[in-house]
This record gives structure tokens, sequence and C-alpha cells, in this order.
């Protein structure tokens, strides 16, 4: 690992000054879990590190006006094991566990694994799924960017050098959802595909993640099942549909074949818990 | 590049002049020579380099040695301040929870943390607790054994 | 018995559970250089040139070296091998230069500007591709190599050594046989993970001596090896073990040693250290060997096998100076622990453009019995009996012959497959609460023999302290096995006196005795018998010295709890603690003095095997049989396969120590499950696709099976109290019985491992179709 300055600013604007000061060459560390791993490799080589921890109300999980936040540096952990997203999110709180161990969950952060727009980031189907928006600071003061909108290709999002992500909220809504993960190994590996299903009234959100580059949402299959009264059949065609609506590729922890029949396989599972 | 930094490291309080691109682990074997928490891998998938940071098990390698300013860190060497084992440590020898020894002090820390937030844990709970901590030579039956009698002791 | 035989706690237990035990990497040397190195990104390529020139001017660089600097050849059974790449890479991640600087920072970032030119050669990545005429070949200059005398290299050719073994009338056999069935078996390279990855420091002065301190198993092997690569004297030649952090045979030979002694040697006075990441681990150290098996079975519809025909190739990977070894440990043990007249067996190790193959627990017994044990259950269902009769008709039984020809004196297969029958509940099925879950039972015996020179030597020296403790010397390395306690265990034993009061201490070879290497399952056997002969050297002297001092005879005296007692009077004693400098008379003078005792084994009489039809009548010390059961569930949305429960027996001859054993087969058995379910080293054209525990994954807790331990004890003839090794076979079954078990449940055979969903999901859809397809025909 190369040597960097390191910054702990405790503002978000003296975060972003920073970052404005520095250029391209400072990097954002929050949590750290991927960073460090890359920096380490010499992938990521920052001048500048600016570890936005310090900045005050950063780690926040709060309901309030009728919104459920989600903190910048709120732990995986800590959403995890929030005893009011556990109740009312279980998915969520699922998937949160569900990333890393328990060591790195004290670590990495939920917002973190949505910047890092991975394919197959774990936080990203359930809150997909929750048309969650993603909340953006910069020199401009603040904005909201839908998440679906927020990936942009794999480890690329909208986020443009000198804006900080503050946390990502959802609105409070009754639903039923579902949290599923292959994986290779049951614990502490990378998701082959996972995805979310939440159900609200007769409208069925579906995400995958591993299946494109980056996690989605599967708009033709939501479209077909919408309104509808699940049936054994029903589920069957959503899930023809939903294989033909992924462009998953192969690489070494799977085929592209068999990622795509674990996407029916997932689907089905999930939807006939409602049926 | 250097940056002072102050922390609690096994219990005594310090102010250290550090290296921004030294990892935690880094920091402590070889600035402190705290030797105990090993590097398996660098990249946090192992768990030999956990110690306890702020009462959380950490994979010290995942963790820049700047970052833990004000901390309180506590490495396998801070359980026996006072000369004595810890009961995790007697029950991993009586209960033979390790072979080669290089796992070790990352596993006791996990299960350290485990118990402090769970005293009477359930095997599943062990076994998902430790699960970021990989063992090549136990097949961690014993593991498990060890941390289920000192949670069972934890009931007295 | 006192303290042989029960669950004694592990002597190094505090250290290593205090983090107090220095491992090599742990250590610090002032004026320290720190190694990194530079390595091929070519798996097979002509160096052209290399240039050093932009490295050496980085500030705090000490030193470069290239193969040229060192171009003698160095290996355990063939020298085939340069610790530095002289001429050409023959893998992906060869070293091909060095760097020593004073900090590993600036080693690495000196490594980036070393410019290397190369000029890539067609790389051999298939042994059976690289078997053909015509092959490029990847040592063309292996009828040059020095060899040991038992293997047999074949200039010109990638084969590095064939092992053939002819044992009666084959084609008879396969002409009478009322059934004939035809396998192939695959296993690819998967490697040992220990968690603590490669390390070593070295130094040299400038009397010629040279110090490593190294994390290895055979601190003598790894003298021996750089003594002679490098003219080193073994006088000046130290080697090291402190602490080694897991070895499963990866820490045999040697590996980064013969990188930095050269170093060492340019820059006397300063340790030169250097560890490998774990991405170098994975590519740069030993693997263990690919196989691919062909096991042609002549049969009987009673179910006895009559004839034999195998072929093993082994993927040898680019240098075979440990692996050829193993192609001939295969030879032997080449029809599994079955008792069959008519054999015809080819065993070769294929050099390829791989990483480097080598010893890994098993020792090629379970890449063997793989195939052995499922092309067995295959015969089985064949002629319609079940997998447990076809193993009790054709297993060894004492006076039966194993494939070399010698007649089994003791074997406890019979009662290991039986034990395991019941503890599985083998004709019991047990069906999941799951709809979409099916399970399965299956088994598979295993069998190992040490894999050793003939005259593989062990040694012990016991020092009697004068408060009547005692220091044991050995080196045999506790690599986690447990050989410190059990060592320390059969020294209590016959000195009667209680552990606490025994040191041992190992791994120096200036300091502690010789001991050929820590491998082959052979420490218990070989090393506590030379433990048990230094013990009858104390126990010896002390009689003589207490025959005087008491006046009573010799015969008449014993040890018991520290004191030498007589059997007749138990009120005569004197402490051993007493005669420890000699024995004191009355008047002050002493006879004798410090007691210090001696003991060395070789196993009696084994001898090669015959070189053309490779059958001896003692070619091994002994052979440890076993068996296991496995029940699997296999998920049928996803081809997800979790071991349930594995029932395992061995007959080890003597459970020395309870605890520790149950600890070590339990280990054995998980680590045979990940070779099972998910580990592979990918390789591509060469290249290693998976070199980091991101992709490699090993089990976790979560992955633990039910496990129910036990042993059978048909005593061994020279082993102490009977006792001989299990640390190897221990794993051997698991993968076969995990694949025969997944076969039960679903009827899905993967002849290749692991046995991931993927593969097993491809299968069940195959396996769909055909059967929509058979409707349809109806």
């Amino acid at each position: 690992m190369n040597a960097f300055e390191y910054f702990a600013p405790t503002t978000l604007k003296e975060a972003i000054d920073i970052l404005n000061e520095k250029g391209e060459e400072a990097s954002i560390l929050n949590g750290g879990t991927d960073l460090i791993v890359r920096m380490r490799d010499g992938i990521s080589d920052p001048k500048y590190v600016v570890d936005i921890k310090k900045i005050k109300g950063m780690d926040d999980i709060r309901i309030e006006n009728g919104r459920v936040f989600i903190g910048a540096s709120a732990l995986l952990n800590d959403l995890g094991n929030n005893q009011d997203i556990q109740k009312r999110y279980p998915f969520l709180s699922k998937a949160a566990l569900s990333i890393g161990s328990k060591q790195v969950r004290n670590r990495a952060t939920c917002i973190g694994n949505i910047c890092n727009a991975s394919p197959l980031a774990g936080m990203a189907t359930p809150l997909l799924a929750l048309n969650a928006t993603v909340h953006v600071f910069g020199n401009y003061g603040e904005k909201d960017i839908l998440l679906k909108d927020f990936f942009v290709f794999v480890r690329k999002t909208l986020l443009k050098h000198g804006e900080i992500v503050t946390g990502i909220s959802f609105e409070e809504q009754a639903c039923l959802g579902v949290f599923t993960k292959i994986s290779r190994r049951r614990k502490v590996d990378l998701s082959t595909v996972c995805s979310t299903v939440v159900k609200k009234y007769d409208e069925y959100r579906i995400s995958f993640g591993a299946v494109a580059p980056t996690p989605v949402r599967l708009n033709k299959t939501e479209a077909f099942l919408k309104g509808k009264m699940l049936s054994k059949d029903i589920i069957e065609k959503a899930c023809e549909l939903a294989m033909s609506e992924v462009s998953p590729i192969s690489d070494i922890r799977a085929s592209e074949s068999y990622r795509r029949e674990l996407v029916q396989v997932m689907l089905r599972n999930s939807l006939s818990q409602w049926y | 590049m250097k940056k002072v930094i102050n922390f609690t490291l096994n219990g005594e309080v310090v102010e250290h002049a550090v290296d921004t691109n030294k990892t935690l682990l880094k920091m402590l074997r070889e600035d402190f020579e705290l030797t105990g928490a090993k590097e398996g891998c660098g990249a946090g998938e192992c768990g030999a380099c956990t110690v306890i940071m702020n009462e959380k098990a950490v994979n010290s390698c995942l963790v820049l040695a700047v970052e833990i300013e004000g901390a309180s860190i506590t490495t396998i060497e801070g359980l026996t301040l006072d000369g004595i084992l810890d009961p995790l440590q007697e029950s991993f020898i009586d209960n033979a929870a390790l072979q080669c020894g290089y796992c070790t002090p990352g596993m006791i820390m996990t299960a350290k943390v485990l118990l402090n937030e769970n005293p009477h844990p359930t095997e599943e709970e062990i076994k998902e607790g430790i699960s970021g901590n990989l063992c090549r030579c136990t097949g961690y039956k014993k593991i498990v054994e060890a941390i289920e009698k000192v949670a069972n002791d934890n009931e007295e | 018995m006192k303290y042989v035989g029960k669950s004694i706690k592990r002597v190094d237990g505090i250290k290593k559970v205090t983090g107090s035990l220095k491992y090599v990497d742990d250590m610090k040397f002032s004026r320290m250089l720190y190694a990194a190195v530079k390595r091929s990104p070519y798996a097979h390529a002509r160096i052209v040139s290399i240039n050093i020139e932009k490295a050496m001017a980085v500030k705090g660089v000490k030193d470069i070296i290239t193969g040229d600097h060192y171009k003698k050849r160095a290996g355990l059974y063939l020298e085939d091998k340069n610790f530095l790449a002289v001429g050409k890479a023959r893998y992906k991640g060869e070293a091909v230069a060095a760097v020593a600087a004073v900090s590993e920072d600036i080693a690495k970032e000196a490594v980036k500007l070393i410019e290397v030119e190369y000029e890539e050669l067609t790389a051999v990545t298939n042994a059976i591709e690289a078997m053909k005429p015509g092959a490029p070949l990847v040592h063309p200059d292996l009828g040059e190599y020095k060899t040991a005398p038992i293997f047999f290299p074949k200039p010109g050719t990638n084969i590095s050594n064939h092992y053939p073994l002819r044992k009666g009338d084959v084609e008879n056999a396969f002409e009478e046989a009322e059934v004939v069935i035809d396998n192939k078996f695959y296993v690819p390279h998967v490697h040992h993970v220990t968690i603590e990855t490669h390390t070593a420091v070295a130094q040299m002065d400038l009397d010629g001596s040279c110090t490593v301190w190294a994390s290895c198993q055979s601190p003598f092997a790894v003298r021996q090896a750089l003594s002679e690569a490098f003219d080193i004297p073994l006088n000046k030649m130290r080697v090291l073990s402190p602490a080694v952090g897991g070895g499963f045979g990866s820490k045999a030979g040697t590996t980064l040693e013969g990188i930095i002694i050269p170093l060492a040697k340019r820059n006397p006075g300063r340790p030169i250290k250097l560890t490998y990441s774990r991405e170098d681990e994975f590519e740069n150290t030993y693997v263990r060997q690919g196989m691919h098996a062909t096991i042609k079975t002549a049969v009987n519809k009673n179910g006895k096998i009559i004839g034999l025909k195998n072929e093993f190739v082994w993927d040898g990977g680019a240098y075979n100076e440990y692996g050829v070894n193993i192609a001939k440990a295969a030879g032997y043990a080449c029809a599994g622990p079955y008792d069959i007249d008519n054999i015809w067996t080819d065993s070769y190790c294929v050099y390829t453009n791989h990483p480097v193959g080598g010893p890994y627990r098993g020792f090629g017994m379970s890449e063997l019995q793989f195939g052995i044990e499922q092309n067995l259950d295959i015969v089985a269902e064949k002629i319609g009996i079940s997998p447990i009769e076809i193993r009790l008709i054709n297993g060894l039984k004492p006076g039966g012959a194993t494939a070399t020809g010698e007649i089994v004196k003791i074997s406890g297969l019979m009662e290991c497959i039986e034990q395991v029958v019941e503890d599985i509940n083998f004709e019991e099925k047990t069906e999941s609460s799951k709809p979409n879950k099916v399970r399965g039972k299956g088994i598979a015996c295993g069998w190992k023999a040490p894999s050793m020179p003939n005259n593989a030597a062990s040694s012990a020296i016991i020092k009697l302290n004068e408060d009547g403790t005692a220091h044991l010397l050995v080196s045999v390395q506790d690599i986690g096995q447990g050989s410190d306690t059990v060592m320390t265990q059969i020294a209590a034993e016959m000195l009667s006196i209680s552990p606490e009061k025994i040191t041992i201490k190992t791994g120096d070879t200036d300091h502690t005795p010789y001991e050929w290497q820590t491998v082959a399952s052979r420490m218990t056997y070989s090393t506590g018998r030379a433990v048990v002969e230094a013990c009858k050297d104390v126990i010896d002297q002390l009689l003589e010295l207490s025959q005087i001092k008491l006046g009573l005879y010799k015969r008449d005296l014993e040890l018991r709890d520290g004191y030498v007692v007589s059997k007749i009077y138990p009120d005569r004693k004197v402490a051993i603690g007493d005669l420890a400098l000699g024995l004191t008379f009355e008047d002050g003078s002493g006879i004798h003095g410090p007691i210090i005792g001696r003991g060395s084994f070789i196993p009696p009489n084994i001898r090669d095997a015959d070189k053309k039809t490779g059958l001896g009548e003692h070619p091994v010390a002994y052979w440890t049989y076993g068996a296991q059961g496995v029940e699997v569930e296999v998920d049928l949305d996803t081809g997800q396969t979790k071991v349930l429960k594995v029932a395992s027996c061995f007959d080890v001859g003597k459970v020395m120590n309870p605890q520790l054993l149950e600890a070590q087969v339990e280990g054995a058995i998980v680590q045979g499950m990940g070779t099972a379910l998910f580990e592979e080293l990918i390789l591509k054209d060469g290249v290693l696709l998976n070199p980091s525990f991101v992709d490699y994954k090993i089990p976790t807790a979560d992955d633990m099976p039910e496990m129910v331990i036990k042993f059978v004890e048909n005593p061994e003839e020279n082993g102490p109290y009977g006792a001989r090794g299990v640390a190897e076979v221990a794993m051997v079954p698991s993968a076969p019985a995990i694949a025969n078990a997944i076969y039960d449940a679903t009827g899905i055979r993967l002849r290749t491992i692991p046995l991931t969903a993927e593969r097993i999901f491809e299968k069940m859809k195959v396996l769909k179709r055909g059967r929509r397809g058979s409707c349809k025909n109806n």
C-alpha cells in the first residue's frame, strides 16, 4: 500500500472541500473493507484518503416522517440487527447479514456496498425493491437520485468526484418481502445470484443481482404479475419471463446458464410463499 | 507519511505516530510487537487477524491504523493481562480446539465478542458467529464445543 | 497405562491460545532485509533478458538476483528445479528475480521496476496431451537431471516417472470375467491452504555458516536440499523451524528458502525475510497434483474382482522433484485396499506448465481412491450387489495380498466397514422434511502407507535433569497434529514421570537429532519408536546405577513415578533426579556422569519393489486401513449439497491420545469435504484464475457435518505401543464417500470434483430431459 495523506473531517462541507481541493487523487474512505483491499492490491492508489466516518450523524438508522433513513456510515451489522428493520423489513435485515463475515459487517456499510456498484451487491436488491432514494451531497448542496438510476455499469454509478452519499432512504410501506442468496459456500461468500421479491397488495417488485452489469429490477416480469392472482401457472409464466429478462455472464463463479436457471428457481420459491 | 494517533491498547492509553498506509494489523505486529494477530490473507476473508475494537470483532487487516483514533483495541495478548488464562483459552486447551494454532488467537477473539454479545448462543449461532474465521486443522467441531462449554458455564 | 492412551492436554496449548508462540513471520532480527519476488506472467516462456537497473536505483534496495546468479539445480528425488528460473519460466508465477530491500514496501516497489523480456512458448496444460509424441517439452534436458535410482524419467518426453505394476495374468482375467467395466475419473489441482503462508528468514555469515528459520515440516530434509543446492557443508547449514502454522505436505521439501539464500550469501550478516501473501501461496507453493485415472475392472457376478487394468496420469506441473514419488506411491496402492490377483497398472508423472505439484495430505491416495471407490459402487450396481457387499468380498483381510503381492498380516478393514455401516445406519434411508431436497448415503474405504525412502530414519535424545525432570529432543515438527504431546506421552509412560516434567524441543538441526521428514503419517510410529528406544537407554543407565546404589539386581528394579523402585521391596528406591548427573558415593566421588538417552529407528526390512513388475513383498512399513460413511442432502432446485453426517473408523493400532486423534480425524473429514464440494484451482492456459479466498473456498464452521469418530486397534508390530499412522488417510475416503452418497441421493455421478452445485444442477437437467425422453418413447 502506497503512502497517502489521511483526513478525517467532521462536517460534510469540510469533506467536500478536501475532495474538491485534492481532485481525482482523493478517495472517500467509509467502511474500508473494499478500498483497503484494493489499495493493498494496488488497484486503487489514492494520494489522499478522506475518512467520512467522523462526520456527525452519518451512522444514523432512523424512521421519521414516513421514511426509513440509513446513514452512509451505518454498519451492515447495525442495519441487520436493528429491531425496527428486523420487524418491518426482515428481508432487508437478512440481506445485510448475508454479506461477508461478522467481522467484515462490523466495518462494512450498507452505503459502501451500494456505492461499489458491484453487479452482485447484496444490499442493492432489497433497496431496489423498496424503491429507495440515494441522498447525495455536493458543493451545490443536496440532491436525490433514485437507486434504480444510480447504477450505471459494473462498479460505476452516477456519483461524481466531489460528491458524497450521505445516506439512502425509502418510504415507509406495508409490504412482504423475500431475500434470497445463492452462493457456492453458505457463509462468507459472494452471491452467485441474489434477489429480493417484494409484494405490496397485488404489486410485485422483483430485483436481482449478478444477472446483469448492475443489480436490476425485472420490469417486464413485474408488469406481467401486476394485479394478477398468483397461481402455479402464473408463477411459471413469470419465471419464464424473468429468465428472458436477465443477461448474466459466465465467470469462474458460475456459468451464464446456471445463473439464468437460478433466476427462475429463486423467483418461483419467492413467489410460492404467497401462493 | 506519519500521523499521531491516540487510542487504548489492551487497557493502556497510547499515543503513537503511525504511517498512514499501515493497517491496524501491521501496526500491532510491527510497531507494538503484538504478534498474536496473524495475517492469513490480508483481505478480510480468513479472520486470523481478528482483534476487538470498541467491543466489536474486526479484521485488523481491513482497518487503517489511523482510523482507530480514540478507539479501544484489545488483542489476544490483552486477555491475560492479570496472568490468568481467559475461560475461553482454558476451554480451547481442554477441548483440543486448536492444532497448528495459527487461527487460534483470531478465533478466540471472535468467540470472546460472540459470548459478550450473546452469553448463551445456540450451536447454530456459534457456527454462524465464527464462520469468518477459517481453520484448516480442526474441522471446527472441537472449537464449537469449546465455546459451548464456556457458554454453559455462563449459566451459573 | 498412565499416560499413553489418555487424553493428555496439548503441551503447546498455552503458547498457542495466548498468541505468545513465535511463528517465523513473527520474528524480527536486527538489520533485517525484506525480499520480494519478480514472477513470470507466462506459463511457459523463454527469458530473453532481465534489466534490473531501474529497480536497483530505488532508494533502500540493497540487492537483486536473477536465475543467472545461481544455476545449480535442486530437488528431493529428481533434481529438476531452480529456485529462480534459469533460461525459461515453466509456470505462471515462477520466480525470475528477487529483490532485497530495507522494507517490504520498497522491495515490492522495486520488483515492479524490473524489466523482463520474454518469448512466449506454447504451454502444455493437459497431462494427457503432454504425454503424446510431439508435445512441447517442459524440460528438454530431462536426460541430464540427477535422480534417485528408484525413479524412471523418460528423456525426450514430458514423463518424469513411470511406475509399472504387472501382476498375474490380466488378459486372461478379462477374458474370463463375467462383467467388464471401464471408467474414467479426473481430480483437479487443489491447494493445502494452511492458514499460515510460507515464510522464511535466511542469514549467512562470513565464516560460511548459513542459518535458515523456516516454517517447514522437515528441517533436516531442507538442510540436506539447501546444503546440496548451495554447496554449504552440513555442519555450516542450520535450519530452524520454530513453529508451523499448518502443513498438510505444503511445507515439506523446499520452496522459498532457496530464493533468499543467494541473497543472504551476497549480503553477509543481514537476515533476509520472505513471507508469501495468500495469492503467492496459491500460485507459488506446492499444489496437489491433478490426476486422470482410467480404471478397467474384470468382475464375476458373485462380486469377486478378478482383474484390474489401470492408468494413472499425474499432472505434476512444472517441476516434479517431489511429485515423482506420488506416482510411485500410487503404483503400490493401485488396487486400493482390495485383494485382486491380476493387475496391470501404469502410473505416470507428467510435466505440464501448471503450478508445481507436490505432497498433499494423502500423497496420491485421495486422488486414487476418488476413482477406485466410485468405480466399486458402479461395479456393485452393475452386478446387483450392495456397496457394502462388494467391499466385504474384495476388501483386504489378513492373509490377503496387496497389489504388490505383499501378504497382509494385519488389517482391520472389515471391522472398520462394519462399524461405519452401523454408525451411519447405512441400510436405512432417511427423507428430508423439505420436498425439494433428497438424501442419500455413501461409503468409501481408504488406505495408505508411509511413502518414504526405505531407510527413512528417526532419532531421539532424552536428557535427565537433577530434579527428576527431563528434556526430550526430537525433530518431528508439531504442525498441528499433536506430535509434541504424543512424543511427551510416550516418554512420560516409559520413564514413569508425569508429562509436565518433560519439556520437548524440536526443529533445530544444530541442536535436535536427525529426523528424515515430518510427512507420511510416520511420526507416531517412527519417531515414537525412537523415543521408546531413547527411554530404554535412559532406563538401562538408571538401573545400572541403581543396582549399585541399592545393592539389588537390575532385573528386580523398575521405574515408578520418578523413582527407581525395587519390584520386591517397594520401600527400597532412589529418585531418578538423584542419578541424573551420575551416581555419587558417600565420599563425594561419582561415576557415569549425566544420563543422556539415545534412540534411533529405521523401519525394519523395507525393500524396493521389482523395477520391471513393480511387485514387492514388503515395500512399505505398514498400511493403515479404514472407512467412512456419509449422509448428504441435495437441493434439487439448486444442486447444492449439504453433508449431514460422516461416520469414520480407522485401524490405528493403538489410540495414543483419544481427544487429539479424534480432532485430527475431524479436521481431515472437513478438509476432504472441502475438496469434494468447493475446492479447485481453476486454471486456464496455465493461468490460475482463483488465487485468493474470494474464489477459492474452504469450509467454514457452518459447513461442518455431524461426525462420529471411531477406531479399531489391531497393534502394529514395530509401532510404539502398537500404534501406526493415520494423519493423512483420514481424509482419503471423505470425497469418494460424498460422491457415492450424492449418487445414492440423486442418481448423479460426476467423475470429477468439486461436486459443485452447478455441476450437479447441470447433470440433473440432463437426467430430467432423459427421463422425459424415455417417457415419450413409451
